[in-house]
């Protein structure tokens, strides 16, 4: 009796330990990580209206930074937003709206009236694409180097260095993946991989189903 | 012959569980470690392309060197390379007493390591993949990074420094 009961429980135990490895292994189920809290913001946008992390709310949103007089060949920045924007019936949202924010680094120049020109120059769709920054300059660095961790520098002489990466912002202003650097698989391709990934978790994670999608946070089951 | 029970001598029966032990030890503390404190472990972040990562000019490495992205916070973006002569790119970054240092290792041509002495920082530097370890440095020195990876006859001269100022 007591031997049956300890093959019971050694049979349980085995049973437990090879599920969380198969899971781990095999990963049924694939999310990307909670990387951070984006910051809040109160932006301007070249609509002339405030822009702030409250409005983007329940969204995607997928930010970037740029300066409108960055020389040619500036970054290849607005081409992958434009691919992203343009290819989002590709994935199934299942009706989560999905925004796009350039933020510019050069408040001096780039008043909305020159974000709204600049915009419609490069052909862009502003019916979810926002050109915004803000004229307070300490702020708008705390946003983006601390907030959003992308770096960027006033040169002096009316140039700015600047990385040219992405940053995947989810509904509850988590910041959910970064694109730093240019990978094989392009940019555009990642991202709207993984706003699908994001579509999924947040239409399947509920009731039982959720505990499984926590485990795959905990065990790193994170999708490339 | 009869089942007999399999005598185990009480010297040795004691290691035997102590070894046990061991193992269920060492996997509750890389769990404790990994889960709890949030201990971060060397991992490739996604794959680049080892061929164009030097000169693409929508690659960071195509201008290595360090970024302060915040006040006391830092992305050091660092090019490993033996050709054509073994070297770190930059060879030498400075940055104040008390920064953090996100390192972005990548090579463009064969397999390096990453050692910066006096931290815990110590990992591979594979073609194709960004290895990403954040550092704090909080005391003022020098403290240099070696290659561990041998990686050809220039092996022994790949080396660099991070110099810390108070």
């Amino acid at each position: 009796m007591n031997k049956t009961f300890l093959y019971i429980l050694y049979g349980v135990l085995a049973v437990i330990i090879l599920s969380v490895f198969a899971f781990t292994v095999f990963q049924p189920i694939q999310v990307l990580p909670r990387m951070q809290l984006a910051p809040a913001f109160n932006l301007t946008a070249q609509t002339n209206t405030p822009l702030t992390s409250e409005d983007l709310r329940g969204g995607f949103t997928l930010y970037t930074i740029t300066y409108t007089n960055c020389p040619a060949p500036c970054y290849n920045i607005n081409e992958i937003m434009q691919e992203v924007q343009s290819r989002l019936d590709e994935v199934p949202l299942g009706g989560i709206p999905v925004n796009f924010v350039t933020i510019s680094i050069d408040p001096d120049r780039d008043t909305p009236e020159v974000l709204n020109t600049y915009a419609q120059s490069i052909g862009a769709d502003t019916s979810n694409w926002w050109f915004a920054t803000t004229t307070n300059k300490s702020l708008l660095k705390t946003i983006i180097g601390s907030g959003f961790e992308t770096y960027y520098e006033d040169k002096g002489d009316g140039a700015f260095a600047f990385d040219p990466s992405f940053v995947l912002v989810d509904g509850w202003g988590i910041v959910r993946s970064e694109y730093r650097y240019v990978t094989e698989v392009s940019n555009a391709d990642r991202i709207l991989r993984h706003l699908g990934v994001l579509a999924e978790e947040v239409h399947n994670s509920t009731g039982s189903t959720k505990l499984a999608y926590e485990a795959a946070h905990l065990f790193l089951c994170y999708a490339p | 012959m009869s089942a007999q029970k399999l005598h185990i001598d009480s010297y040795e029966r004691g290691w035997m569980i102590f070894s046990a032990f061991l193992l269920v030890a060492f996997a509750v503390a890389v769990s404790v470690a990994a889960f709890g404190m949030g201990i971060q472990v060397p991992a490739p972040e996604q794959r680049v392309d080892p061929r164009t990562v030097a000169t693409d000019p929508n690659s960071p490495w195509s201008n290595p060197g360090l970024r302060e992205v915040a006040p006391g916070k830092y992305d050091a973006y660092i090019l490993a390379r033996a050709v054509p002569l073994w070297e770190y790119l930059p060879k030498e970054l400075t940055v104040p007493a008390g920064s953090s240092v996100s390192f972005y290792v990548t090579s463009s041509d064969v397999q390096h390591g990453f050692k910066i002495q006096d931290t815990n920082a110590n990992f591979m530097v594979l073609p194709g993949q960004v290895s990403k370890l954040t550092v704090k440095f909080d005391k003022p020195g020098a403290y240099n990074f070696i290659c561990t990876e041998y990686c050809g006859s220039g092996h022994g001269i790949m080396y660099g420094a991070i110099i810390v100022t108070p």
